[in-house]
Order: structure tokens, then sequence, then C-alpha cells
């Protein structure tokens, strides 16, 4: 919990959708450019169309090229993991500026495990059947598995801190850390991808309609499948969709804000 | 060959460096894999490569994490351990000895002095 007697100053930021090339350099400049005195930014952002992120160090000819997805624009992160495909989704980084006295790993494992829990209490209180995973399919090799043999998405692999609706994943992160700081990445998924349509995101997966009694708040108004409502193709269905984001947008800041919290004491300020 | 910690000089970021005339050997401490945990991958440094002290010289990842490896020293890369990379649990079982990285020759020996000892090492890992 939170020790600090003396609260960081902090940055909500809130991007349009931008090009990969674009996105990518934000976050890591924003890395780049941490200095001890530097606020605790967390940069909100969308795509303004779909891309595929490939983990730091993937290998772009192990692609599957059989994949739909397989043709998306490409961009690298910095950061590790698998790829994903960004469309229906909302991406976040957040960059904490070091603290020696942390040690080598700083704030990295706290913030990971309490950005995603904040997730999943949230979730579960609007009745979805959320948890981390707990589980690994994580190719290391001291377990004798080959990087090659795991799944080339994010969203197909398991790490103990991932957020699973049932058994589906729609939340996943991933970090880097530098002598200045630490950059966390990760993508939220809304709705399933043209794309990748095994890959359901939140607004495709059942509540608990028992829990979510008297819910009926935004969220369940425009908790509406967003591929759905974009198949109508009007003015008021591309009204609904960016309503939707937004909401989702903003309810995802304000989780990841009270996990940050935890672990970090923070001023936020939305700029 | 067997290196003990105690022969060792140790970067703050947990590099060690073990010094053989204007050779030195470099790998990551035993406490520093273990706070990394789950190591996937290392982008090992290449023969020839020019490396700066407290600057980096290679990456590793852990599960979801990467994490930079900086040098203690300054030089060129005369040797790599090559097969490390595809046996990254040798870090976990003998990280001052068959998990070294790198080797360097040393333009700048004198570098050596702003590293720390064991003694002091353990001491900024609160291990001693």
């Amino acid at each position: 919990m939170n020790t600090a007697s003396q609260k960081i100053r902090a940055i909500v930021r809130w991007d349009p959708p931008q090009s990969g090339e674009i996105n990518m350099r934000i976050d890591n400049e924003m890395l780049a450019d941490l200095t001890p005195n530097s606020p605790l930014v967390l940069r909100m952002y969308r795509w303004s169309r779909p891309t595929l992120s490939l983990g730091h160090f993937q290998n772009e000819l192990e692609i599957p090229s059989q994949e739909s997805w397989s043709a998306a624009p490409r961009v690298r992160r910095k950061t590790g993991g698998g790829a994903i495909l960004h469309d229906l989704e909302w991406t976040y980084s957040l960059v904490i500026p070091g603290r020696p006295e942390l040690g080598l790993k700083g704030h990295s494992e706290p913030i990971y495990r309490s950005t995603h829990q904040a997730v999943v209490e949230g979730l579960r209180e609007m009745g979805w059947d959320a948890k981390l995973s707990e589980q690994c399919t994580c190719a290391t090799l001291s377990r004798g598995k080959e990087a090659s043999e795991e799944p080339f998405l994010c969203f197909m692999r398991r790490s103990p801190v991932d957020v699973l609706v049932g058994g589906d994943k729609i939340l996943g992160s991933a970090q880097r850390r530098s002598a200045s700081g630490l950059l966390q990445h990760g993508s939220f998924l809304l709705s399933a991808s043209a794309s990748t349509p095994q890959l359901p995101g939140l607004l495709n997966l059942p509540r608990n309609s028992r829990d979510a009694e008297g819910l009926e708040s935004a969220g369940e108004v425009l908790g509406a499948d967003t591929n759905g409502v974009r198949a109508a193709g009007s003015l008021v269905a591309d009204t609904m969709v960016d309503l939707a984001m937004q909401f989702w947008g903003q309810w995802l800041a304000d989780r990841l804000m009270a996990g940050v919290d935890q672990v970090v004491a923070c001023d936020w300020d939305n700029a | 060959m067997t290196i003990k910690p105690e022969q060792l000089r140790f970067c703050e970021s947990h590099e060690w460096a073990y010094v053989q005339g204007d050779v030195a050997t470099v790998g990551i401490s035993a406490f520093a894999v273990a706070e990394l945990t789950d190591l996937v991958f290392m982008a090992m440094p290449k023969v020839g490569q020019k490396v700066v002290a407290g600057q980096e010289f290679g990456e590793v990842e852990s599960v979801k994490a990467v994490s930079p490896m900086y040098s203690p020293v300054t030089g060129e890369v005369v040797e790599v351990n090559d097969p490390l990379a595809n046996q990254l649990e040798t870090l976990n079982s003998d990280p001052y000895d068959a998990g070294w990285i790198m080797k360097v020759k040393m333009s700048d020996p004198s570098e050596l002095e702003k590293l720390l000892t064991w003694e002091a090492y353990q001491k900024q890992c609160g291990q001693s």
C-alpha cells in the first residue's frame, strides 16, 4: 500500500486516434524523456486504423501469413510480450520516473498487478466474471519451452496478471524498464475485431445478470456491441460508438488511476 | 574456472565484471536474475561492438518486461557467450561463471575503481 508522504504529480493525457508510428513514437519519447522530477503520465489513446504492434523481440518472419491480421500495418513496441491487433479497444501507456531506492524493478511489479486488479474489481462490480489469470503460458527457457511455441498474439497467451472475463483475456499489459523509469503499455479489448473474431472483447461477453441488477447506468446503455452498432452505418450509430468509446476510455483511465494510487501517491491532473 | 563473487566488481545496475589483465568478463548478478524472474530472451552484444561504461550493451526480457543491461567498463567486445542466449537457465544455476555474457578489452581500466566491491554491492541489495 501507499506509504509515501508527498504526492507525485500525475497527468492523464488524452490523445486522438493516430497512426501506429506516431503512437509508438510518443510512447518511446515519454520514456526517453523521463527524469527523476518528471510527472507520472497515463496516456489514453486509440489508433486511426487497425494496426499490429509487435512485442520488442518478436520476429516478423514468424507472423503467420495465412491470418487476416497479418496484413495490417505493423509497428514495434518497446515493451515485451506478444503482438496485438489494435482495433476496437483502448490502449494506454503509463510512464513512471524511477526511484533508486526502489531497486532494480522499481514500481514495476506492484503497478502491473494493482492496475489490473483495479480493472478486475471494477468489472466485477458491473457484473462481469472478471479475474486475474494466475496462469502462465510463458515460453521461459527454464521450463524447456521455446519462444516460437507460444501463440504469436498477446491475447492468445496467458500470464499471471492478465485480466480475464470468464476464460477470455480482455486486458494485457507489458513493460519496459530503463535507467530513468518504467513504461507500462496495455490494451483493453472492447469488441472483437473483424480480423481476430476468435478474440472477444468485453462487450461480447455475458454479464452475470443477478450481479448486474440495478446497474442501468451509462455503461449498461453504452455497452452495446460496437461491431453491431457500427454495422448500422448511420450517423447515429457512429455517435453511439463514439459515446461508448468515450465511456469505456474514461472508465479504464479511472480504474488504472485507482490501481496506480495503490502503489504511488498521486496528485492527478487531466490534460 | 570457478569465480567467487568476492573476486568481482559490480555496477549499481547489477552487472558484474571479472578482470584478467586488460580483459573484463561481464555478466549480471544472481540478485538481478532472481529479481527479473522467468527470463525468456536475451539480446546479446556482438564481437567487435564498442561498449561504454554505464551505457546499454544488450537487453533481457523476462515475462512481459524488457530491461536493459549496462556495461561496467568501456572497450571493445572480444568474445560473446552465444550459447547462453539459448540456455538462460544457466543464469540461475551459475551466474558468475558459466553465465558470463561478454568479454571486453578495456580501454580505461581505471573505471574499475568506480565499481562496487561484493561487500558494498550486497549492502546495496539489502543482503548484508
